[in-house]
């Protein structure tokens, strides 16, 4: 008969630590499975940024974080999305926002009327169509009644200032009882089956039915699996270094993070409440640090303040699950930090451990599933990061003709192959970006299907133009009488209240 | 049947007597009447009134006054409000706007809403879902009417003008449609013998002025009202116990910046009105509590900069004339009373009173029940005033000199109390229709007196806590939109100094689109580079 797990310890840090212990403490502590975490420490610095998608939201909600709370605490913003400057030469920088383009008509996507009207003349983006992409633009948020939902799918995701975020999670997991074990890591003991035992400085050891590795790039755990093996993506995701730096705030809060492309990789900009957090990420071959530092400001037109850090950074896989141990995060699965998706990996991973729970401490055979699951949402995150500078329209640095010209793995050049052909984006399992989010960015960086579906054809040519207006009227509309974000934040995370009303 | 009334004169050449002479000159017109104003220029007006509230463009636009000309001819500048320094306790301030405080929802007002939000755990203060009071704090200033923006909140406004120039400016108007002017000083007044209607004015040189209604515009003596009549006088000082102002002029500092300034100071308040081209300043005070010299010296001590003329010393009692009109005379201005110009409502309360007298204009004569109904409806209109003025000093915090311990702790008026009650216990003091303040006003100055309301309307309960933070948050971005679109109040002064319309808004500092550049070389900004 099989033996339950009653109880996981987790080794971790920062976010991906006590979100797991969270995660896993709702879903099983009123079961009794005991949730515990060793904490290492903390990588995080006043610099950092957690940039989040809108499967955030959900989390939280899952989580049981308040979203006002977490706002106000940790200096966070709603953003609607992305915005990608220079990454094409002198085309004008596009938006990928949470939302949908256009709506469909007569059972025909938009996107076929949008390449019909083009070919005929039209000047208008594919962005200029979404909802969402205005409301970014104007720095609004998203929040609209049931008509508009209808047509638009607009939400948004965070940008949080790290540090106070997770002091918020850590808080909130120990308020709701997860011990946090005093001690030091020092290592495992770990035979074929899997971890025997936590080791601690000072010779205690910790044991647990399962552990979970939430450790980040370290993977301290993972990578004391016998079978450990890491499969690095060095060679097509091009960058190798990250500094993170601070800036003043925004005078008006934008709606999106900001993506800069350079000659020796990006830039990321990060609005918050109380700063601007910046992160330069680069090809260390190309650009030296002291380069890229002297480079930032210019670059970013922001004046750098306090201290830059500067960090390595090693992109690739592993199995995450082999024998008791789960990786989840950074330790399971390393990207750029381009497209928000860092602490989205942290989620895909607790709520795919969550559903695939081993019922027996002995036998994990949940493992192989497991792993193939997430290998297939890091391989899909990885090829929309690779979609990026594969079809970037620099010609001006070698980095960039370099990575335009790196083979791409075989799911992303037919998913390419056929957007390119007919508009068709295909979309996989464990997906994390969906049609839209694919269509923005194929379309953003330039990729225009050769040939649109003739069904889109059949509309008088007068009466398309007039759908186009009342559509472009209607999202005007419907985006100047949403909230500014500014106000919101406002609201919502108010900062203390002031001796004088004038 | 013939108009008995035909022949109007007008008692002084002050602010009252050329408001009312350009008023009735432009709406009886001088065809059927004259209308005939005698000042002397040995005497000379008071002028205080440079502040006024918005429903003076009313009267401007009866006046077909164009706004821009008047704005130049009298150095005016724009006015969004008042601000309090002091008033509820040293160190503390808070304005009371033009304007609306959010907007009205559900059938209740907006800051049932905003006490809800409060209770909750929200500090947003109330006077950031005003957009007079942001445009006020970042000193800019728009006629919104120039810019065909929906939805976003407008702006009301008042002036802050030269009180003589403004009269010369209506003297002009008037005497072009047809008044005429006589200079001389009254040295008598003659009566109908049986009836004791005035019949004519002997002036100093001799001449003899006849007319069948008069309008008294003399000042604080009331040549008519008080001097013929008796009327007699109800005396406010108890309530309002500031019985002195010394006003002076003084060079500018700064740029005009669009609101008047009300400063609480030991024995009353000073005021500072920002014009084109010099700063108006002036210590309302009790002679009571502060000497004259003291207070003059104190006043001159604290102005921004330096006096242009001699300090002038005005004294006078709060209060009204029990009558504002007698048989067929009519007092308005300061002759029918003074209630301290701490709301700017001297110039309005004349502009009430021309409009009440045009719409009761007695055409064949004088009927006692319209007189009557006259001075009914002006008694209210300075009793509800009176009240507005006494909540200020009243409702305060303040216990250093003895001027404050009096005002706070003296017995007020029934329907004051009665006001303050309502508020305190259900957010609203429900002004009565045709009350000049209103729900707006009372809340901004009560709850900048430091009063909170301790509930609010039901209603505000029954939406959603997501809704009422949506439903606020449109607000505010209705205002910090309107307001971002705003040019500074100078730059807008100086175009329209320059004729031209309005100018757009200014560079705002630092976003994704106008971030200053940095040259590479000032990575000075970086206090090192640390390896994780």
């Amino acid at each position: 008969m099989a033996r339950p797990v009653q109880s996981v310890l987790i080794v971790g840090r920062d976010a991906a630590a006590w979100l797991t212990a969270l995660g896993l403490f709702r879903a099983f502590g009123p079961a009794g499975v005991t949730i515990r975490v060793l904490e290492l420490p903390s990588i995080l610095t006043k610099a950092d940024v957690y940039a989040t998608l809108p499967s955030q939201q959900a989390l939280h909600r899952l989580l049981g974080i308040d979203e006002a709370d977490i706002l106000r605490v940790a200096k966070g913003v709603p953003v609607l999305g992305q915005r990608f400057a220079n990454w094409s030469g002198a085309a004008p920088p596009f938006l990928h926002a949470y939302d949908t383009q256009g709506a469909p008509f007569s059972g025909v996507e938009f996107l076929h009327y949008w390449l019909r009207a083009r070919e005929e003349g039209m000047n208008v983006a594919l962005e200029d169509f979404s909802v969402g992409a205005a409301a970014a633009k104007q720095g609004r948020l998203a929040i609209f009644g049931p008509e508009t939902a209808t047509f638009s799918r607009a939400t948004y995701g965070y940008h949080f200032d790290a540090q106070p975020y997770v002091r918020a999670v850590r808080s909130l997991a120990q308020r709701l009882g997860i011990e946090r074990i005093e001690g030091q890591f020092a290592g495992a003991e770990t035979t074929r089956d899997g971890i025997q035992k936590v080791l601690l400085v000072g010779g205690e050891s910790v044991s647990a039915d399962l552990y979970v590795d939430a450790t980040g790039a370290e993977a301290a755990l993972a990578c004391r699996m016998p079978t450990d093996r890491f499969e690095d993506w060095g060679k097509c995701l091009p960058c190798n270094r990250m500094i993170a730096a601070t800036a003043p705030r925004l005078s008006q809060l934008p709606g999106f993070s900001q993506v800069l492309a350079h000659a020796g990789g990006w830039i990321g900009i990060y609005p918050l409440q109380t700063r601007t957090a910046v992160q330069a990420l680069y090809d260390s071959g190309v650009v030296s640090d002291s380069e890229m530092i002297d480079a930032l400001p210019v670059l970013s037109r922001l004046s750098i303040e306090g201290d830059a850090v500067v960090s390595g950074l090693r992109t690739g896989i592993r199995e995450a699950w082999q024998g008791n141990c789960v990786a989840i995060g950074g330790a399971a699965s390393m990207l750029e930090p381009l497209d928000a998706t860092s602490l989205h990996s942290v989620h895909i991973g607790i709520s795919t451990l969550v559903s695939l729970f081993p019922v027996d401490a002995e036998k994990m055979p949940e493992a192989r599933i497991y792993n193939t699951s997430l290998r297939g949402h890091a391989e899909n995150l990885r090829d929309f990061q690779l979609a990026h500078y594969h079809l970037n329209r620099r010609f001006d640095s070698p980095f960039w003709n370099k990575v335009r010209d790196v083979p791409l793995p075989p799911g992303l050049a037919s998913r390419l192959a056929l957007f390119g052909a007919r508009g068709r984006v295909l979309i996989n399992d464990n997906e994390t970006f969906q049609e839209e989010n694919w269509l923005s960015i194929l379309i953003g960086h330039g990729l225009i299907p050769r040939s649109w579906d003739q069904l889109a054809g059949k509309m008088p040519q007068a009466e398309q133009i007039g759908f186009f207006q009342r559509m472009l009227g209607f999202i005007a509309k419907e985006v100047s009488g949403m909230p500014s974000i500014e106000a919101h934040m406002e609201l919502t995370a108010p900062a203390s209240a002031p001796q004088s009303s004038f | 049947m013939t108009n008995s009334v035909k022949n109007i004169v007008v008692v002084g050449g002050g602010t009252a007597g050329w408001m009312s002479a350009a008023a009735l000159s432009k709406v009886m017109g001088t065809s059927q009447y004259t209308i005939t104003l005698v000042e002397s220029e040995q005497i000379g007006t008071v002028g205080v009134g440079e502040a006024t509230i918005p429903m003076i463009t009313l009267f401007n636009n009866v006046l077909e006054i164009n706004e821009d000309d008047f704005v130049r001819a009298t150095n005016a500048t724009f006015k969004l409000g008042i601000e309090f320094p002091d008033w509820k306790k040293l160190g503390h301030s808070y304005f009371h706007p033009f304007g609306l405080l959010g907007v009205d929802m559900d059938g209740i007002a907006f800051t049932h809403f905003w006490l809800r939000w409060m209770k909750q755990g929200g500090n947003l203060d109330y006077s950031k879902f005003n957009a007079e009071t942001e445009a006020a704090r970042q000193r800019k200033f728009m006629r919104t009417a120039e810019q065909k923006v929906m939805l976003l909140p407008r702006i009301n406004y008042a002036y802050q003008f030269d009180a003589s120039l403004y009269a010369q400016f209506l003297r002009k108007m008037a005497e072009q449609r047809g008044v005429r002017r006589e200079e001389g000083r009254i040295v008598k007044v003659n009566q109908a013998p049986e009836s004791g209607m005035v019949q004519s004015l002997e002036l100093d040189d001799g001449r003899t002025i006849r007319g069948d209604f008069f309008l008294d515009c003399s000042g604080f003596r009331g040549l008519l009202i008080e001097g013929v009549y008796k009327a007699g006088y109800h005396d406010w000082s108890h309530w309002l116990p500031v019985n002195r102002a010394v006003a002076v002029p003084c060079d500018m500092v700064e740029p005009p910046i669009p609101y008047t300034r009300a400063t609480a100071r030991e024995a009353g308040w000073q005021w500072r009105i920002p014009l084109q081209h010099r700063t108006g300043n002036g210590y309302v005070f009790s002679d009571q509590f502060v000497s004259e010299d003291e207070a003059t010296m104190k006043l001159m001590s604290r102005l921004d900069g330096k006096p242009q003329a001699e300090p002038r010393l005005l004294k006078f009692v709060t209060g009204v004339r029990k009558k504002s009109w007698v048989k067929n005379c009519v007092s308005l201005g300061l002759s029918n009373g003074f209630l301290e110009p701490l709301e700017s409502t001297s110039i309005h309360l004349v502009q009430v009173a021309i409009a009440k007298i045009l719409a009761m204009f007695p055409r064949d004569g004088f009927d006692e029940r319209l007189i009557e109904r006259y001075n009914a409806e002006m008694h209210f209109e300075y009793d509800n005033v009176k009240d507005f003025l006494i909540a200020h000093y009243h409702v305060t915090e303040r216990d250093d000199t003895p001027f404050w311990n009096y005002v706070r702790n003296m017995s007020i008026p029934d329907s004051l109390t009665e006001k303050l009650e309502l508020f305190r216990t259900r957010g609203e003091v429900m002004a009565k229709a045709g009350e000049l303040f209103r729900e707006t006003s009372w809340f901004a100055v009560l709850a900048g007196q430091g009063l909170m309301p301790e509930s609010y309307h039901p209603v505000a309960d029954v939406i959603s806590e997501d809704d009422l933070r949506l439903r606020l948050s449109k607000v505010r971005t209705g205002i910090t939109e309107r307001v971002n679109g705003m040019p500074l109040h100078k730059d807008y002064l100086e175009t329209m100094a320059q004729g031209a319309s309005a100018s757009g808004p200014r560079g705002q500092g630092a976003t994704f689109e106008s971030a200053t550049p940095a040259p590479a070389q000032t990575t000075g900004g970086f206090q090192g580079l640390v390896n994780r």
